[in-house]
């Protein structure tokens, strides 16, 4: 990591002052150099800050001390009008006026991207539908941005990491937090493979912890950063709509993938179809939305992305399936569904039930939770 | 003039006999009682003084003194009026020594000169064993109960003086014909009472439509004792199931009916028409209980509390979520151990609490969760929510079920559901096996001793190996699949040898931590 220099730092020490936030900050270094803002902030004399609110918090911040913090931790600090700020936002009227990265910022540029966002309470459908997209995507030179928060998101990114293959296009994670708090912890491993072939990207300073209204904030970034935006799962007013609400406002285009309509976590997905989005089955759909040819044929029999792949389920074939086995897996559904329910649906004992469905997940044609169970 | 007339206090769920010592002498008129009185005593000062006088007896315009032996106890309750009330009259000479001899005195006096029952009087009489009681008529029962069935009876002072003095037949607690409550007197002590009162209040299995695995669960819970959670939205009958419960379990045995009716007595909860409580209790408190409300406890005197007014039954705790982490974590130790020891400044005592626990809780804080996706709280939320049961706590819970709202179909389609009465005789069945096997029910199964109490056939005991290398089991996980597996094998008659069925039920009738913390840590 190069060293910060001073313009850098003290853009940095600005965004960092107590109370700041990124509306203030634009406002602070519009039409400043960030040294400039920093000293006038210091003597009060800013015009962007009448009241004088950060000329205390900036008497008792070192612009040399911040610099020398964020080079420990390896982030970079891009600024709107310099070098390694991402084209797509400079022209943006929301665009953050410091943006910090872990990673290789660069990455941005030259691949086209996708986000792949929705819920955190996501389904064992969304999360499979949420990797399968982003593994064949990033495979096909798509850099997929989303958000690392749990579910969906979190799903997405582990698609790219594990399952997008060697060549694939780095994981691009936008957060809320700062880049020295990872949130969810949970997350810990895959925010550093993402850091490691990606870039994780944010607007808050180090040390901003996790709190309601700095997640929306970070979803306009996601979108503005995007060609298309694909909602995977969402919730009638889930917080992911947000992402497909500034993405429309921006222009570019929202997918989102069909779910029950009987399955909460689909309401949103489903709704933003009614309402003219484009739907997205699998990879190629998202391809043909973004205009690519891939792998250099439109040949529809080389379509390298597997149609068939998500559809397995559908297909698995009976043989060696025991009669319990059998009536189990006709009345578990895609969606998680309760021991309860397989019960009625079976007319099968609780002990049959139980020691089929262990068998089916043994064999991986089932998924199980505390209670319930649902098809792969 | 001296008298001493014995009677009894409570303390916690036993009697102390105490010696009620009366002195009349020249001197200024008063009247004073001393030997550590609470409050309730030293107001039956007026309340003897105005009975007397009711009661057409004199009142000695002289020294009154009340002592209350052994004088280092602190004495509470209403039922030493009585006593006091015949040490005055024996003391100031208006009744002769010779006809109190031998008699000991239970009872509240009212201002008109009646004689009124007080809670506890079946461990009083207990305690009063050697001698013959004197009790008010609506205290027969309790007498009764305590071995005294020759106690003697009457409803006012007045009435109660003229037997002493000969004047009147005494009515004894066998007669059964001096009261309404005696009427049910003749089934005292048979525990084979055709209806049983404890079902008639309780919802019948058979009123549940679907909800086939919280039945069994039911079932599970009664055979073996093991406390239950049940896991829904709110609706979802989560109340309803809890209910059936009671009408699951067998009839008390006589000695702890014996038990729970002194614990009842003492609390001062009304005892069915037959005196004796043969039918397991039922008790939902609400989730506003207090510490003190739940375990036991008090200033004045110790009383048990909900805990033990459970005993030999179940506990129901409603929205267990919402009871303050005080009250629940406080049922760890009785949980554990079958009783709770409640420790005073001014004394200690144990009160029986062993109970099967039933908790309902929502999934989440919208209530309308389920599996991953079907609500919109954040995991972080339902993480939040969930801890609100710490994890020894949940720990003591070897069942858990989800519940939830049943389906039209489950509504509509006229299931033929087997009834409380079917079951019930299944579960007794299947409780005598248990008895064989030395303890009363599968939930206290050392976990030592369980590989000769539950032996594992060889496919059990391949799948419980192989849940165990995948991490699915923990070894604590072990022992509770192990125990319910032996449940369910008794419940169904299989046999001695426990199958991978029965282990297989067993593993998704288990409670698990993520019952509650779903979707939480992903």
């Amino acid at each position: 990591m190069s060293a910060l220099d001073e313009v850098q730092a003290h853009a940095a020490t600005l965004a960092g002052l107590a109370g700041m936030t990124p509306v203030r900050l634009a406002k602070v270094l519009d039409g400043f150099d960030p040294v400039v803002a920093f000293h006038a902030v210091r003597s009060g004399t800013h015009p962007g800050d009448p009241r004088r609110r950060f000329r205390t918090p900036a008497r008792d911040s070192d612009p040399g001390e911040v610099g020398r913090r964020y080079e420990r931790a390896g982030v970079a600090v891009l600024l709107r009008d310099r070098s390694g700020y991402p084209s797509r936002l400079i022209g943006d009227p929301g665009a953050p006026a410091v943006l910090f990265g872990l990673g290789d910022p660069c990455i941005l540029e030259g691949h086209p991207r996708v986000a792949i966002v929705g819920t955190r309470s996501a389904t064992p459908y969304g999360r499979q539908v949420a990797s399968e997209l982003a593994a064949e995507l990033s495979a096909h030179g798509v850099t997929v941005v989303s958000g690392l928060a749990m579910g969906i998101d979190a799903a997405a990114h582990a698609g790219v990491v594990l399952g997008g293959g060697e060549s694939a296009a780095p994981p691009v994670a936008v957060v809320g937090t700062g880049l020295d708090v990872i949130y969810p912890a949970t997350n810990r491993d895959l925010w550093e493979q993402v850091a490691r072939r990606g870039a994780v990207l944010a607007e808050s300073p180090l040390g901003t912890q996790a709190r309601p209204g700095v997640f929306p904030a970070r979803n306009r970034i996601i979108a503005a950063l995007s060609d298309i935006v694909v909602v995977v799962e969402s919730h009638l007013r889930g917080g992911s709509l947000y992402t497909a609400e500034a993405a429309a406002r921006r222009s570019i285009p929202v997918c989102a993938v069909p779910g029950s309509v009987r399955s909460p976590s689909s309401a949103g997905t489903n709704s933003l179809l009614v309402d003219g989005c484009t739907p997205v089955r699998d990879a190629t759909d998202v391809l043909v939305a973004l205009g690519l040819s891939y792998a250099g044929s439109s040949d529809q029999h080389g379509l390298p992305v597997g149609r068939g792949s998500s559809r397995q389920g559908h297909c698995r074939e009976d043989v060696g399936q025991t009669p319990s086995q059998r009536a189990v897996l006709a009345a578990v559904e895609f969606q998680p569904t309760a021991l309860e329910t397989i019960l009625l649906r079976t007319d099968l004992s609780i002990a049959e039930v139980a020691t089929a469905c262990d068998e089916l997940v043994e064999s991986g044609s089932l998924v199980s939770g505390p209670g319930w169970w649902a098809q792969v | 003039m001296i008298a001493a007339i014995p009677s009894a206090v409570l303390i916690g769920v036993d009697g102390a006999p105490v010696s009620v010592e009366v002195h009349v002498s020249n001197g200024l008129p008063g009247f004073t009682v001393v030997g550590l009185p609470d409050a309730a005593v030293r107001e039956s000062r007026d309340r003897v003084r105005a009975a007397l006088l009711s009661s057409g007896l004199t009142w000695p315009l002289r020294r009154v003194t009340v002592n209350l032996a052994p004088s280092g106890v602190r004495k509470g309750g209403a039922g030493l009026d009585l006593p006091i009330a015949i040490g005055v009259l024996v003391a100031s000479g208006a009744l002769d020594s010779e006809a109190v001899r031998g008699l000991a005195f239970v009872g509240e006096l009212g201002l008109d000169g009646s004689l009124r029952g007080v809670p506890g009087t079946v461990v009083l009489a207990e305690a009063l064993s050697g001698h013959d009681l004197v009790v008010p008529t609506e205290s027969a029962i309790e007498a009764v109960l305590a071995g005294h069935a020759e106690a003697r009876l009457s409803s006012t002072l007045r009435g109660l003086v003229d037997r002493l003095e000969g004047r009147r037949r005494w009515n004894h607690a066998e007669d059964g014909a001096t009261s309404d409550r005696c009427g049910g007197l003749a089934g005292i002590g048979s525990t084979t009472s055709s209806v049983p009162d404890g079902r008639d209040s309780t919802v019948d299995l058979a009123d549940i439509r679907g909800q086939a695995l919280s039945k069994r669960a039911l079932a599970v819970a009664a055979t073996g004792g093991h406390h239950l959670l049940v896991v829904g939205p709110p609706g979802s009958g989560k109340t309803m199931l809890a209910n059936c419960l009671p009408g699951l379990l067998p009839d008390l045995d006589r000695d702890t009916a014996l038990e729970v009716t002194r614990v009842h007595s003492v609390a001062g909860v009304p005892l069915p028409p037959g005196g004796l409580i043969e039918r397991p209790p039922f008790r939902s408190p609400h989730h506003g209980a207090s510490p003190v409300a739940m375990i036991g406890g008090g200033t004045v005197w110790l009383r048990p509390g909900e805990i033990s007014l459970s005993h030999g039954g179940v506990l129901f705790l409603d929205e267990m979520g919402e009871f303050s982490t005080l009250v629940l974590d406080a049922l760890r130790q009785p949980l554990e151990d079958g009783e709770v020891r409640v420790s005073r400044a001014r004394g200690a005592t144990t009160f029986p609490a062993r109970f099967i626990l039933v908790g309902a809780m929502n999934p989440c804080p919208c209530g309308e969760g389920g599996p991953p996706g079907s609500c919109r709280c954040t995991p972080a939320a339902r993480e939040r929510y969930g801890r609100r049961l710490s994890g020894p706590l949940l720990d003591r819970f070897d069942i858990a079920v989800r519940v939830d709202h049943p389906g039209f179909d489950e509504l509509l389609r006229p299931s033929p559901a087997e009834t409380s009465e079917a079951v019930a005789a299944r579960v007794e069945l299947a409780r005598q096996r248990a008895v064989a096997r030395g303890v009363p029910v599968n939930a206290r199964l050392p976990g030592a001793t369980l590989g000769q109490a539950a032996p594992l056939s060889k496919a059990a005991h391949a799948l419980v190996e192989r849940k165990l290398r995948s991490g699915a089991l923990s070894a604590r996980g072990l022992h509770r699949v192990h125990r319910l597996a032996r449940t369910i094998a008794d419940l169904d008659g299989v046999g001695e040898v426990i199958e991978a069925d029965q282990v297989h039920e067993a593993l998704v009738l288990r409670c698990r931590r993520d019952i509650l913390l779903e979707g939480a840590n992903r």
